[in-house]
């Protein structure tokens, strides 16, 4: 017989944005995006930062604003 | 007429007290063609992620205004002209 398809179910995240209440996500708010980037300055992806497709479009446009604007890092070469 | 928010990066070796004033009188502009100037938040002086022409540090201002597009784009014309003046950004904010 087969073998059962291995079925994982991914644990739902929980929506950081929406436990913070955050509705408008602003670029000038660098506390906020710099829990979306890794420690290199990569904006992280959507299935680990859990926020929905739209939010974290949002986000991504909002870190590459702050990064021109040298609120964020294009790149940090480890610390 | 549109809302816009502008923020600017100026020299570090200025004065953060001449700041205020110098602004001002580049958005005198946006007054003479009937727009109104909402907000001017200057952050004061605020390290950059990265090095803009050799500098590590600037001044952060931001400024919240309602005019016409025309005005706006005259705006940061005059701003990038300003050799003082590091980086500009025009954005409008949703809402």
């Amino acid at each position: 017989m087969a073998a059962k398809p291995a079925v994982r179910k991914p644990k739902k995240k929980s929506n950081p944005l929406k436990a913070a209440k955050i509705t408008y996500i602003d670029y000038k708010d660098t506390t906020l995006l710099r829990k979306f980037i890794s420690d290199r300055g990569k904006i992280r992806a959507r299935r680990v930062t859990g926020v929905s497709v739209q939010e974290q479009r949002k986000i991504a446009t909002a870190i590459k604003n702050a990064r021109e604007m040298a609120l964020l890092p294009y790149t940090s070469t480890g610390r | 007429m549109r809302h816009y928010e502008v923020m600017v990066i100026l020299d570090p070796s200025l004065d953060e007290r001449t700041v205020a004033p110098s602004l001002d009188t580049y958005l005198n502009v946006v007054r003479q063609d009937g727009g109104t100037v909402d907000n001017v938040d200057i952050w004061g002086k605020r390290r950059l992620a990265y090095e803009i022409n050799k500098q590590s540090e600037g001044i952060y201002a931001v400024v919240d205004l309602t005019a016409t597009p025309a005005t706006v784009k005259e705006l940061d014309r005059q701003l990038t002209l300003n050799e003082s003046v590091m980086r500009t950004k025009v954005l409008r904010p949703e809402k």
